[in-house]
């Protein structure tokens, strides 16, 4: 007994080392790439925190940016628990964001109230995902297509389908613009705090919800539990009587339904249009999010939060410094990189002991 | 030439693997290893062979003391070690493969390889092929090519890690007769393994570890209980037979047919009944695996009936989970691959085994589950321990403690392969515990004293046929291995079981 | 909740309306910070280089003016921003007027000036405060800036002409609207005129071929790729393309055609060095000149003269290369001493007041746009619905 809790605390004094080891490591190869650039690193760093936090305004593009990276992430967590690489959630933010663009184009001439009409459009974006994420779910379950590969074509497919919109069917009158579709009524724009503010409360509160979903699905429910002994074993699951490939196919839906959700959002909440680059790699950057964490909801949204702060921070660098602002981006792929690198190197050091991982 | 190990020492962390192990071994030997799972068997061939350094002791050849620092080292030595899993290239033809790793310098000579492994092949009478790829070989024939790459190598003394686990009989008996032919030959061999009848059929020694230590060692004629008091600290009894009375039927199987064009096992009639152990014997590879899992659902039978309880509607194209449904259960051979699921607690997994209530897992419920099921199937291990840290027997129990508890038919793969004795006894026992109350097992197994051991009725695979049921009184060791072999089959015409 | 919504929305409703009826922000004084929003890369040799040397020349002539700028402004460069969240930042780094400089901002830059109605707005190429427009939106702290490139566009359709061997000419669009519309359509008649006028050619002779691209520049996967437009322009028998895109591709595809003993050549478009890259091959460059306009617009911020409205500026007919008095001009390039002679002829001409947007003038469907002896309004103008009859290519986007 004594001995087995010893080696729990060393796993976890590891881990948080390990943690900071892969963090720090980021940090310095970051520092010494703006260095290399002729550039000061603090100043770069400080232009980002002060372009994340600096004020009220930022602050809440911050939250703006959150959103939808954290419902991208908040969904990621099902697939990931189901051992499913969803890079179909980019297309999946797209669909969401044409179907609720649909919805909203369909209902805006009728008598309904605007608050209803964007219940409906959001809803609506939410099938939109799910649709989606389904048919990379078939894909891979009836026809075999590895899910990322399905994904990336869907993913393809979607973003031809939504500039075919943009350019065709739903093009402003007798223009085609990559600016895309007409702007919506601002009685249809999701209600912001302020007028001046682009945060709008309902879409945050959306996001938190769908955290708290994955948290609770996930570490305390059956499906949860189920979901992960499929995502990590299969066969296994199988032969314990969990009915497979229905337990996949709901986590592509539940990621499905978030993805569609932040599309919606993104239509009618952040560019009140659909425009070409609509879901804004949000995706990409939600998976990124979701293996930092290593999968667990509890860190996903300070991490989510965390990178959009990054990223609207970075806005700063090429305006100040003339640095290009995707020094966010190389700071989020180094801390990723990093972070699986130092999981790597822990579990084959202790890996020895145990045996297997 | 005689070798020495002496004063052998390996430290894991607070684990003792080898506490200070001295062994001698006299030339043309056939030494004997034995143990139960994580005595410290293959610590120490592992040292002997390079593949780990001892924390403090030696090995000395004929006086002379060794250091091994790499397999690299230990083969130019002369010791070769065969692992459990043959470390060999499955993509690979098998001359490629038996060239591979050979010190001759860039450019191989093929020419010569070849002769050299035409007439090492020749000299113990192995047929492989050199050409063939080494993916198509069975585990058998894969440990041939590996002892033969090691001979070529000049290996002198040769060390084998439970080479009996996962081979047939015929191919068992094949492998002790080059090891048998190689010691007359002068070389010495170690033979690691937690199987006593292997043992006392090979070893001219054997010397037994327990918990990092050796606890004793004996020579020919051994005496066997003495050895099981040895291995495990206290005398332990093999099961007896079930004795109940056949029950309603189960599961009956009308000119079942299974497989593929390459491999159709045609017209099996098979009934089982309540309370009944039926072994299925074959050669690896003769289709029982594929057969075994029609009876489950888990592949979709070619043809034929396969009807469950008393029922006549035939359960062909349903899945496993209408099987479960029926109160059908399988257990796998890949404990870890396809039974368990690594990363989850034992806790974890009883919560999955049972039906859920409500929506939430009921975290009291679920610990008080555990408790008990650890309790009952006597695992060692915590329920927040991860499967993948118990050792091959618990992983075994665990994997019995999550059946449902009203099960009509087991269907098992090689109940016990890989398992100490001790572990053996306690599967079978819970197995049996099955039967009293009315279950009947199905299992497969290439151990052949399993099968005559445990079941009441035996059918035997070969090349696509299939004997009737056979009563295992009628059968011995000899006889069901002649079956598999393919030999003594005019006595059926076909299987005509009803 | 729901009353809270109701009052938020009020609340914006309200917000929104309010700067419609506002004032003018108050007058900025001796010292502005000036926030420049560009679509592509500021040093792009195109549209977004030149509206930047424009603010160049606003720092040169007006002093106590600084320049804060962000480029590529777009979602393809930028994911998850919006444009207006783009113009806060130059506004946190001090910016009290921002330039939106492109086409493609129009909505976001709309809903930055009624969000900021203390910050001063100039929404280059927009009709937003164009009274006769068709957007008209009145927004007290918004000034429209457009060159009257049309004219420019006229000559390099001249210089086409005159040079063209086998009467094909290209024209490589960038998205379909009206602005670029008018533009090719400006280009046609140009080359029209010259090659009735000039080398007294059958106009049914001349072939002008549109092809639009999606977007200002190229965006990989996105748009249609320039360089490949342009080599197929050129492997079909067009041996001018005239660029409307905002990046050189096709000086580059002409230079690597001539290399090649093709004879074709280029004309660039927007910024007055887009020639640099393949000299050769470029016949002229019409190009804006955005300094003169924006220093004056920015003069207006400073001392409190702004006051929302549209302008469409001409070019100084007594020298249309005047850095500080012409909005749009055209340097010549590698062009025959026929051709040279030609455009500068006609130059002359339309200082001389001659206008081509006159009737008769059908559309590309045949539908009549003006009738003989009539003259185009600036609305005409703007707002051209299709392509003219005679030019091949799409009129609207399907």
């Amino acid at each position: 007994m004594p001995f087995r809790e010893t080696a729990m605390r060393d796993d976890k004094k590891t881990r948080i080392i390990f943690g900071l080891g892969s963090v720090l490591a980021a940090l310095a190869l970051t520092t010494a790439i703006v260095a290399a650039t002729g550039n000061n690193p603090l100043q770069a760093y400080g232009n980002i925190i002060q372009g994340a936090i600096g004020s009220p305004n930022v602050a809440a593009n911050v939250l703006v940016s959150w959103v939808p990276l954290a419902l991208a992430t908040a969904g990621l967590l099902f697939t990931f628990t189901g051992g499913l690489w969803n890079i179909g959630i980019e297309g999946q933010i797209t669909l969401g964001a044409i179907f609720c663009t649909w919805a909203m184009r369909s209902l805006q001439d009728t008598a309904l109230s605007p608050g209803i009409i964007i219940a409906f459009a959001i809803a609506a974006g939410m099938l939109g995902g799910i649709f989606w994420a389904l048919l990379a779910g078939a894909l891979k379950t009836f026809g075999g297509v590895n899910e990322i590969f399905g994904g990336l074509g869907l993913n393809f497919v979607a973003t031809a389908l939504n500039l075919w919109l943009i350019f065709g069917p739903w093009k402003r009158p007798g223009v085609a613009s990559m600016s895309g579709t007409l702007p919506f009524e601002p009685e249809l724009w999701m209600p912001t705090v302020s007028a001046q503010s682009r945060l709008a409360l309902i879409p945050l509160a959306l996001a938190v919800l769908a955290l708290v979903i994955a948290f609770i699905l996930l570490r305390g429910s059956h499906f949860g539990l189920r979901l992960k002994a499929v995502g990590k074993n299969p066969k296994a699951a199988y032969l314990l009587g969990i009915p497979t490939w229905q337990h996949m196919l709901l986590s592509f839906a539940l990621c499905g339904a978030f993805a569609g959700l932040a599309g919606a959002v993104q239509v009618s909440a952040v560019y009140h249009r659909l425009i070409p680059s609509i879901s804004s790699g949000y995706g990409y950057t939600g998976l990124m999010v979701a293996m930092l964490v290593n999968f667990s909801p509890v860190f996903a949204g300070p991490v989510a939060l965390f990178f959009a702060a990054l990223s609207v921070g970075s806005i700063q660098l090429p305006i100040v410094l003339k640095l290009d602002s995707s020094l966010a981006g190389v700071i989020q792929g180094f801390l990723v990189l990093f972070v699986l690198i130092g999981n790597g190197l822990r579990l084959k050091l202790l890996g020895r002991k145990r045996g297997s991982i | 030439m005689t070798i020495e190990l002496r004063n052998i020492s390996k430290h894991f962390g607070a684990l003792k693997a080898n506490d200070s192990i001295s062994l001698a071994i006299p030339p043309g030997c056939i030494q004997g290893i034995l143990g139960e799972n994580g005595a410290g068997k293959s610590t120490l061939m592992k040292i002997f062979s390079g593949f780990l350094r001892p924390d403090s002791g030696e090995i000395v050849f004929d006086g002379k003391p060794l250091t091994i620092h790499s397999p690299d080292d230990a083969i130019r030595l002369g010791i070769g070690m065969l692992h459990q899993d043959p470390l060999d290239f499955p993509p690979f033809r098998v001359i490629d493969d038996f060239i591979l790793g050979s010190p001759g310098g860039l450019v191989p000579d093929r020419r010569k390889a070849l002769a050299d492994f035409n007439s090492l092949s020749a000299r113990f009478g192995f047929s492989l092929s050199p050409e063939a790829r080494v993916a198509s070989l069975t585990v058998g024939e894969r440990q041939q090519l590996e002892i033969l790459r090691l001979l070529w190598l000049g290996a002198k003394v040769l060390i084998l890690d439970e080479p009996t686990t996962g081979i047939s009989q015929t191919q068992k008996e094949k492998l002790f007769a080059t090891l048998k032919a190689l010691a007359d030959q002068g070389m010495t061999v170690f033979f690691v393994s937690h199987k006593l009848e292997d043992v006392e059929a090979l070893c001219s020694r054997a010397a037994v570890l327990r918990q990092g230590v050796l606890v004793g060692s004996m020579e020919k004629p051994f005496d066997m209980a003495a050895l099981v008091r040895m291995m495990f600290g206290k005398e332990v009894e093999l099961a007896a037979k079930s004795s109940m009375a056949p029950g309603k039927k189960v599961l009956t199987v009308k000119t079942g047919s299974v497989g593929s064009i390459r491999l159709r096992i045609k017209d099996v009639n098979l009934q089982v009944r309540a309370g009944e152990v039926i072994g299925i014997a074959g050669m690896e590879g003769s289709g029982q695996d594929l057969f075994l899992r029609a009876c489950g659902g888990l592949v979709e039978p070619a043809g034929g009936q396969f009807c469950l309880d008393e029922s006549e509607t035939p359960m062909n194209g349903k899945t496993y989970h209408e099987y479960m449904r029926q109160g059908v259960a399988y257990l796998p051979a890949a404990r870890l691959e396809k039974g368990l699921v690594p990363g989850l607690s034992l806790a974890e997994h009883f919560t999955l085994s049972v039906k859920p209530k409500g929506v939430f897992i009921d975290k009291k419920a679920a610990a008080a589950l555990s408790e008990e099921r650890i309790a009952a199937f006597n695992i060692k291990g915590w329920p927040d321990s991860p499967v993948e840290s118990l050792s091959g027997g618990n992983q075994q129990r665990a994997l019995l403690s999550l059946l449902p508890e009203k099960a009509a038919l087991i269907l098992v793969e090689h109940p016990t392969r890989g398992l100490d004795i001790e572990s053996t006894i306690y599967i079978w026992g819970k197995l049996k515990e099955r039967c009293a109350a009315g279950t009947a097992i199905l299992f497969m197994s290439s151990d052949l004293d399993e099968i005559l051991r445990y079941s009441d009725k035996v059918l035997v695979f070969f090349a696509g046929r299939v004997t009737p049921l056979i009563a295992s009184e009628s059968l011995n060791v000899q006889k069901l291995g002649e079956l598999i072999g393919g030999v003594g089959w005019d006595a059926f015409q076909g299987n005509s079981n009803a | 909740m729901k009353r809270l919504c109701i009052l938020i929305l009020a609340v914006l409703i309200a917000a929104l309306a309010l700067p419609a009826f506002a004032q003018a922000p108050k007058a900025a004084g001796s010292n502005l910070t000036i926030g420049l929003v560009m679509v592509g890369p500021y040093n792009d040799r195109g549209w977004s280089q030149a509206n930047y040397d424009g603010m160049l020349y606003v720092l040169d002539k007006v002093p106590g003016t600084k320049l804060v700028y962000i480029d590529k402004a777009n979602s393809a460069d930028r994911p998850g921003t919006t444009v207006s969240q783009l113009g806060e930042s130059l506004v946190a780094q001090g910016a009290k007027l921002i330039c939106f400089s492109s086409d493609d901002m129009m909505d976001e830059a709309v809903k930055f000036a009624a969000a900021h109605p203390d910050i001063f707005v100039i929404m280059t190429t927009g009709d937003q405060q164009w009274k006769e427009g068709k957007a008209y939106k009145p927004m007290a702290n918004m000034i429209n800036i457009m060159g009257k490139m049309e004219y420019m566009k006229m000559v390099a359709g001249v210089a086409a002409a005159m040079t063209t061997k086998t009467g094909q000419i290209g024209f490589l669009g960038p998205l379909i609207n009206d602005e670029t519309r008018r533009l090719a359509a400006s280009a046609y008649l140009g080359a029209r005129y010259a090659w009735v006028n000039y080398l007294k050619k059958d106009p049914a002779q001349l072939k002008f071929r549109v092809t639009w691209i999606g977007f200002w520049f190229n965006i990989p996967g996105v748009t249609a790729d320039p360089t490949q437009v342009a080599d197929e322009f050129f492997n079909s028998g067009c041996d001018v393309v005239i660029s409307g895109i905002d990046t050189t591709e096709a000086v580059a595809e002409a230079a690597k055609f001539t290399a090649q003993g093709k004879k074709v050549w280029a004309i660039p478009y927007d910024y007055s060095k887009a020639m640099d890259e393949g000299k050769g091959v470029s016949l002229g460059v019409p190009y804006f000149n955005w300094g003169p306009a924006y220093a004056k617009t920015v003069k207006e911020a400073m001392n409190g003269t702004w006051k929302a409205h549209f302008e469409w500026n001409d070019p100084d007919w007594k020298n249309i290369n005047n850095p500080d008095t012409s909005a749009v001009g055209f340097i010549k390039g590698n062009l025959s001493k026929e051709a040279s002679e030609g455009v500068d002829k006609f130059i002359g001409e339309l200082a001389k007041g001659l206008n081509l947007w006159a009737g008769p003038m059908n559309l590309q469907d045949g539908t009549v746009y003006l009738k003989s002896g009539q003259k185009a309004t600036d609305q005409q103008i703007w707002y051209l619905p299709q392509l003219l009859q005679g030019m091949t290519g799409q009129s609207v986007s399907k």
